[in-house]
């Protein structure tokens, strides 16, 4: 009963989405069901099953009224950040290249994102080398700081640690924002300002980095 | 007329329920003032709240017919429902970085728009446009589960040894039973809460053997060698099964109080 520590295979995805679509708690027939068409997956299927069932506990008349109290007049700065991770995907779909070796300069929206194509251990390997968050480093894939206020030393260390080519990164920076195409609302966390943008001080206090953290970043 | 699924289920291609399918056929037709207003309701009593399988829909015929307009108008509505979700089930507290997981689980969940149509999955979303938030439910536990994997690698502590065959504990697993045989109700959400959190804090063994046997409804063992029990599932006897739901009886005994 070891924890699935990597993204799920799409066969074994497959298996686990059979199991949590047929029914609210899975029963043990229903297991051994999948089980069966799934020989392989027994002992992921079986601890899936566990966790289904102990999540129902909880039900899901909390979440309807979450759902009901929606203000759908407010996009909140997380769905404003998922709609942004949904544009660059878009793009990095419909333009299968990598990092190209040639100059980007594009201060469009269309610049390559180099954190598209990273894949969430990547995206957590990265942070870690930038020794910020993960909100920190969310912030530089949305393009929400103000391009301006980047340090070189800054930059130079974001190209360095994603192995990209500095010209690169220099117009993902200066990009326009991606994201919604209608209105954007703030709803708490950080204070709108031009096109929703921090400056690197700002992004770099408000990111839940200790002093030291925020120190080195400054610093470079 | 909605797009047929292509995603091959037990019993053939898959089949959105007939209110779902009535819902999408009506939804397409819609010009963008009457979708927005659709979309402003949240009551999923009203009559004219537009349903999650719906919205997955009009985003993938957006994302298919290249309409950029439909996919900005509904994507944000349907991610936000998302995120109401994620606030309930992945709550400050339960993971040392919730709101980053929960975050990653949104717009990992919006890159499947994206990526929709392609990839080694390319019909994953059909599951979507069935039962949505059985659908979420697994993307959600399967982000959290990698989650906490990474976090915690716990230490399989030696089963101790019990020479005696374990005491039954019926009446503090017939509550437990019940809870999770029963509808969630609003007046039994506390209750539901704390055992929740019971159950959770269990060792993976004891927690893994209460639900197979009292919420799942296996055996603890058979004399049928063909028969699937909690202990096949576990791998083990059905006197360690035993052993498990007895020390996790000793955990478990304040609900019985509520008999």
């Amino acid at each position: 009963m070891t924890p699935t520590l990597t993204a799920s295979p799409p066969e074994l995805r497959e298996a686990l989405y059979a199991l949590s679509i047929a029914k609210d708690v899975p029963d043990a027939a229903l297991l051994d069901d999948v089980v069966r068409r799934f020989p392989q997956f027994g002992g992921e299927l079986t601890n899936f099953a566990i966790a289904i069932a102990i999540d129902a506990l909880h039900g899901d008349a909390v979440v309807e009224a979450a759902e009901a109290a929606l203000d759908p007049n407010v996009l909140s700065p997380a769905v404003s950040r998922a709609m942004s991770r949904f544009q660059n995907r878009l793009h990095a779909v419909s333009e299968p290249t990598r990092l190209p070796a040639a100059t980007v300069r594009s201060v469009s929206a269309d610049a390559i994102n180099p954190f598209a194509s990273l894949s969430r251990e990547d995206f957590r390997g990265f942070a870690r080398r930038l020794d910020a968050s993960s909100v920190f480093v969310a912030k530089l894939r949305d393009r929400q700081i103000e391009p301006d206020t980047l340090t070189p030393g800054f930059r130079k260390r974001v190209a360095d640690n994603l192995h990209a080519p500095l010209d690169v990164i220099v117009a993902h920076f200066a990009a326009a924002q991606g994201g919604a195409a209608g209105p954007q609302f703030y709803k708490a966390d950080g204070k709108p300002n031009n096109g929703g943008r921090q400056t690197f001080e700002e992004a770099v206090r408000s990111s839940g980095l200790s002093e030291a953290q925020q120190r080195a970043l400054l610093a470079l | 007329m909605a797009r047929t699924l292509q995603k091959i289920g037990d019993d053939g291609p898959l089949v959105r329920p007939d209110a779902v399918e009535a819902q999408i056929d009506a939804a397409l037709t819609l010009t963008p003032q009457p979708l927005l207003a659709r979309l402003a309701i949240t009551d999923p009593r009203d009559a004219d709240h537009l349903r999650s399988e719906t919205l997955v829909h009009l985003v993938r015929h957006g994302r298919r017919t290249g309409d950029q307009g439909l996919i900005s108008l509904v994507l944000p509505v349907l991610l936000a429902r998302c995120e109401a979700n994620l606030i309930v089930k992945v709550p400050d507290g339960q993971l040392p970085e919730a709101a980053t997981v929960r975050e990653d689980i949104l717009g990992e969940f919006s890159e499947l728009f994206a990526s929709d149509g392609t990839g080694k999955d390319p019909a994953e979303l059909d599951f979507y446009e069935c039962k949505f938030n059985r659908a979420f439910r697994f993307f959600r536990i399967d982000v959290v589960r990698r989650e906490a994997g990474q976090l915690k690698h716990v230490a399989q502590m030696p089963e101790p040894d019990e020479d005696s065959e374990p005491e039954p504990h019926d009446e503090v697993f017939a509550r437990v039973s019940e809870a999770f045989r029963s509808p969630a109700m609003q007046d039994g959400d506390v209750f539901r809460s704390e055992l929740h959190d019971a159950i959770l804090e269990l060792p993976p063994d004891e927690r893994d053997a209460v639900i197979l046997v009292h919420a799942l409804g296996y055996q603890e063992e058979s004399d049928d060698p063909g028969e699937e029990t909690a202990a096949t599932r576990c791998d083990c006897t059905g006197r360690t099964i035993r052993n498990r739901l007895t020390r996790a009886a000793t955990k478990l005994a304040r609900f019985k109080e509520d008999l």
